[in-house]
């Protein structure tokens, strides 16, 4: 009997494991392509001929540039060109836009766009213009949102990665850069191990309320830590700026590990009202440096090249009040403020909890003098007289957060791949959803301003996996859109993106849709070598240069026939679009020409350098679809040997310019 | 000893070499991240990954909490098992041949032994590299230790750690319980000669069945639908009706259960190459009953109601389904070309929703 018992026994404890064991199996399994369901499909459907209800622009992460997309459908509608050539439309690649690419190092192609930070007017985003910046020779840009196009890029100096930048205070009275790496200041050469004694952080002030006139009104000297993200103060915080630092342990090797030692790093509270006092006062002093300030006439559509030899800096330590340190765990990356302008939201990134400073609580600890040390001139508060509330479990790896201007916050989780909602003052966690994967930045429509307009946010994700077809080894970046209007967050939609979508803007459609400039005045145009009618076109020499005033028309382009270049000219198409209509933009390249093509808008002028290699005939047409005899417009230039006797011409035959080449001869 | 007893324990101690070829322990991780998993095999005599780059990817992320690196090659213990493993076989199957109670014993405790230690000495490595953290870590959680559990699942930061015997630890498992078996069986007998042979007999047969059943990959059978309780895979209907449906067996182990051909062909076509190891069809002349895809003969078009109104219908053979042709109509066809027509997904479309 009791082997009966026993023999049953085994039987059933084998058999019992094996199931367990398939259970697991099956077990182990997860989905997130199940999570969609119900309305969805029509909640992102914008029908055919209809237009999306927000603009987004997302920043292109190493492609450097900016795209921008509609929101809910997620349909990308352009990029516009910034900080990387970008040979479509020849963005860097014609003589007016080359200049804009210029920085001290020279002609520079190619940077990492992170942060579009929309100008604001009361706190408010204005859809005005967008800023952002240049991470890898420290930049930062201006696109001017009527246009979409860049107008003005200024470089930082003293700076080593641009990338706690821009952010822009409540009037855009200011767009702030920190570097990320702490650098010689002035940079030279010093040995990398002096790290501790010899290299600086510093936050950088631009003005930025006017177009074209960007400046660093100060530069503030910091200690030599790592600088992350900011944020402006608003409502009752406004003056204020709070910016996120790491690497307090000032480590020059391995940060990974080296910088992640200190419990608690810091949130630099800047009072710039009381730094612009100390500047005004002359408690600054100029500083000699070099960097560039880029700026595209308006009017001509040519950049130029501003080289500035000097800035202004501010010690902290000679302008008391200016900087206060607030201890935060655990190097910490979003320095979010909230709408109401109170709490200042710390992602530390590798902390447990979510710290979150308060305003208020910080100015009476600054005023009762609860400080708990001074590090080269700035007082260090101390950490219970700012903190308001630990969001506590709030997942793994918070980064950033942005609000819903309804009392709640939602924070993105990188390594647990989820965003988390939770509520302003109980700091209670309300609700989760996943990211598919790994969720950097997300964004809100004016999630970061006084005036959230919180109908969705949006995923900004690091890596896509299996979630699109693969293309090869490199996968595409993607997005992700939430239905935030209820009590839980709801994915709607999964969308591809150019480039890394590091961080993004978004603002009502209405805001910026009936500005867009829809074609240059022709009589407005300013180019130095603009044809503002076929019969202003012509070929002249300048030395070795010979200059061709071409004009471009549905279809055809004027002169369509040069002869007379010579082996060893460089030849310059001026080519004016004469359109003056919405959409009818022409191109124009030549045969072996080493640059991007023109992309003209109507109205404007651009212009190809070309620097025939062999003697021949050479075709050149017009690149953009521009009408049924899109495939005529096109036209010849002859190359002749060097000393040649052919003479310069530009003709059209029957047209009214033919012999518009003799006549500036 | 019995000539059973023997048997059973010659087979089992023969089994064991199976340790040398399959894996004896798996410790799967799952992420947000890593949807697709991550893993390590621990084998006899050395650690490797569920795929090729696992162990580089999980020593990869354990820099961040401070783990050491885990080489298999600094672990003595792998040099050591294939041995004791090897002398543990060899004497077991002198054990049996020499069919005497006393080296019996002393080997079934033997072999108990070096199993209890086995599990010990894998705990203590766990335990080790799951607390022998670097105090410089990147990323320190108060009180939190990363120790992978020894059996069963537990969460360790975003990773969800599962760890179970693999495909050479159960033929271990199964041989230990055979072993076992005949232990009470002979115990039994000697204290109570005769009358219960007959069951004891059975019950260490039936571990050995166990044992050929785990070698032989028992996973790879299809298990009976459960009218009424289980739901299709691909369209989650309920499964109502017996004479259709089949089942997919994927490389993981995992039985798919489809209400229709129609809906289990759908899923094999999209399942990325390799899911499946086995796929079963019912046959429709003996509801419940399986049968390979491959070797089935399928009638579509044919004049049956089938549970996503396909038509298709399976027989056991190509030539039973042409038999039934007469009556049923359709068209005959083999797996292959259900793998290949992609019209039935239409009928997937609306539900998958």
């Amino acid at each position: 009997m009791v082997a009966q018992l026993q023999s049953r026994g085994l039987r059933y404890g084998a058999l019992a494991l094996v199931i367990l064991g398939f259970a697991y199996a099956c077990s182990n399994r997860q989905s997130g392509g199940a999570l969609v369901g119900g309305d969805v499909a029509q909640r992102v459907y914008v029908a055919p001929g209809t237009h999306d209800e927000f603009y987004a622009f997302l920043s292109g992460g190493f492609n450097g540039q900016i795209g921008v997309y509609g929101l809910p459908s997620g349909r990308r509608l352009r990029t516009i060109p910034v900080f990387s050539q970008y040979p479509e439309n020849g963005w860097g690649y014609n003589e007016e836009s080359k200049a804009m690419l210029n920085t001290s190092y020279g002609f520079v192609p190619w940077d990492d766009t992170h942060h579009p930070a929309l100008s604001q007017t009361n706190g408010e985003d204005d859809g005005r213009w967008l800023f952002i910046n240049a991470n890898n020779t420290p930049r930062i840009a201006r696109i001017d949102l009527a246009r979409m196009e860049t107008d003005e890029i200024i470089e930082i100096p003293n700076a080593g990665g641009n990338h706690g930048s821009p952010f822009v205070t409540q009037n855009s009275e200011y767009v702030i850069s920190s570097t990320r790496f702490s650098v010689p200041v002035p940079n030279t050469d010093v040995p990398i191990a002096d790290f501790k004694s010899r290299f600086k952080g510093q936050f950088s002030f631009i003005k930025a309320n006017e177009p074209g006139k960007m400046a660093i009104a100060f530069q503030m000297l910091v200690p030599g830590f790592n600088y992350d993200l900011a944020r402006a103060g608003k409502g009752p915080s406004h003056g204020w700026m709070f910016l996120s630092t790491y690497n307090s342990e000032q480590a020059n090797s391995l940060l990974e590990v080296n910088a992640s030692q200190n419990d608690k790093d810091f949130i630099a509270a800047v009072n710039w009202k009381a730094a612009e006092a100390c500047v005004k006062a002359g408690k600054g002093k100029d500083a000699p440096t070099d960097y560039l300030h880029n700026v595209v006439d308006e009017k001509s559509g040519v950049a130029r090249s501003e080289r500035i030899r000097s800035v202004l800096q501010l010690l902290p330590a000679n302008c008391p009040g200016s900087v206060y340190f607030l201890p935060t765990p655990k190097s910490p990356h979003g320095a979010d403020v909230d709408p109401t302008g109170e709490y200042i939201v710390a992602g530390g990134k590798l902390a447990a909890v979510i710290p979150v400073h308060s305003f208020s609580k910080m100015q009476k600890a600054i005023e009762g003098k609860e400080f708990e040390g001074e590090l080269e001139g700035i007082p260090v508060l101390k950490y219970n007289s700012t903190i308001a509330g630990e969001v506590q479990k709030p997942g793994l790896g918070p980064l950033h957060t942005e609000f819903d201007g309804k009392g709640y916050a939602y924070t993105s989780m990188f390594i647990s791949s989820e965003i988390v909602k939770w509520k302003l003052g109980t700091w209670e966690v309300v609700d989760r959803a996943p990211t598919f994967y790994s969720i950097g930045h997300l964004m809100i429509p004016g999630g970061g301003t006084s005036k959230p307009d919180a109908k969705y946010v949006i995923a900004l994700n690091k890596i896509t996996k299996d979630r699109y077809l693969p293309t090869g080894m490199e996968l595409t970046q993607s997005a992700q859109l939430y239905d935030i209007t209820g009590d839980k967050m709801k994915l709607l939609l999964d969308f591809p993106t150019e480039g890394e979508p590091h961080y993004g803007q978004a603002i009502a459609a209405s805001k910026i849709k009936d500005r867009q400039m829809k074609f240059f005045k022709l009589a407005e145009n300013t180019h130095p070598r603009v044809a503002r009618t076929e019969r202003e076109t012509g070929v002249n020499r300048e030395g070795k240069n010979v200059h061709v005033r071409m004009t471009a028309i549905r279809s055809h382009f004027s002169p369509d026939n040069i002869e007379g270049v010579q082996l060893g000219d460089t030849v310059l198409f001026h080519v004016t679009n004469l359109e003056q209509d919405w959409d009818i933009p022409h191109g124009f390249t030549i045969m072996g020409a080493q640059a991007g093509e023109l992309l003209i808008m109507p109205g404007t002028t651009r212009t190809l350098k070309w620097v025939p290699s062999k003697v021949g005939v050479y075709p050149m047409y017009c690149t953009d679809f521009c009408s049924a005899l899109h495939q005529e417009m096109s036209g010849y230039v002859r190359v002749s040997p060097a000393g040649s006797a052919v003479a310069l011409t530009g003709t059209l035959s029957k047209g009214t310019s033919a012999a518009a080449g003799e006549k500036e001869k | 000893m019995t000539r059973t007893a023997r048997w059973i324990v010659g087979v089992a101690a023969l089994a064991m070499s199976a340790a040398y070829v399959l894996p004896l322990w798996s410790i799967g991780l799952i992420a947000p991240q890593y949807p697709e998993g991550l893993g390590m095999l621990i084998w006899i005599n050395t650690i490797g990954g569920f795929k090729e780059n696992d162990l580089n990817s999980i020593n990869g992320l354990n820099h961040y909490i401070g783990m050491k690196e885990i080489v298999p090659d600094s672990i003595p213990e792998l040099k050591w098992m294939p041995v004791i493993l090897g002398v543990l076989i060899v004497t077991g199957l002198a054990v049996a041949w020499i069919g005497r109670r006393g080296p019996f014993y002393t080997w079934a405790v033997a072999l108990g032994l070096v199993f209890v230690a086995g599990l010990a000495d894998y705990a203590k490595w766990g335990y080790e590299y799951g607390h022998d953290l670097d105090p410089k870590a990147i990323i320190r959680v108060d009180g939190m230790s990363y120790q992978p559990p020894i059996i069963g699942s537990k969460q360790l930061l975003n990773f969800r750690a599962t760890s179970w015997p693999a495909s050479g630890g159960w033929v271990l498992v199964a041989s230990a319980l055979a072993v076992a078996g005949v232990m009470v069986s002979t115990l039994r007998r000697r204290s109570a000669p005769a009358t219960l042979a007959g069951r004891e007999s059975a019950t260490a047969l039936a571990a050995t069945a166990l044992i050929v059943g785990v070698l032989g990959c028992a996973p790879d059978s299809p298990r009976a639908i459960a009218l009424n309780e289980d739901a299709c895979t691909q369209c989650r209907m309920t499964i109502v009706d017996a004479r259709f449906g089949g089942q997919a067996i994927t490389k993981n182990g995992c039985t798919m259960t489809f209400d229709s051909i129609e809906c289990l062909a759908a899923w094999a076509r999209t399942a990325p190459a390799g899911t499946a190891k086995a796929i079963y069809v019912i046959d429709l002349q003996r509801p419940g009953t399986f049968v390979p895809a491959e070797s089935a003969g399928f009638l579509r078009g044919a004049l049956i109601k089938s549970p996503m109104a396909g038509g298709i219908a399976a027989f056991a053979s190509q030539e039973a389904a042409e038999q039934q042709r007469a009556m049923l109509g359709g068209s005959l066809v083999g797996w292959s070309d259900l793998l290949a027509d992609t019209t039935a997904d239409v009928h997937n479309a609306g539900t998958r929703q």
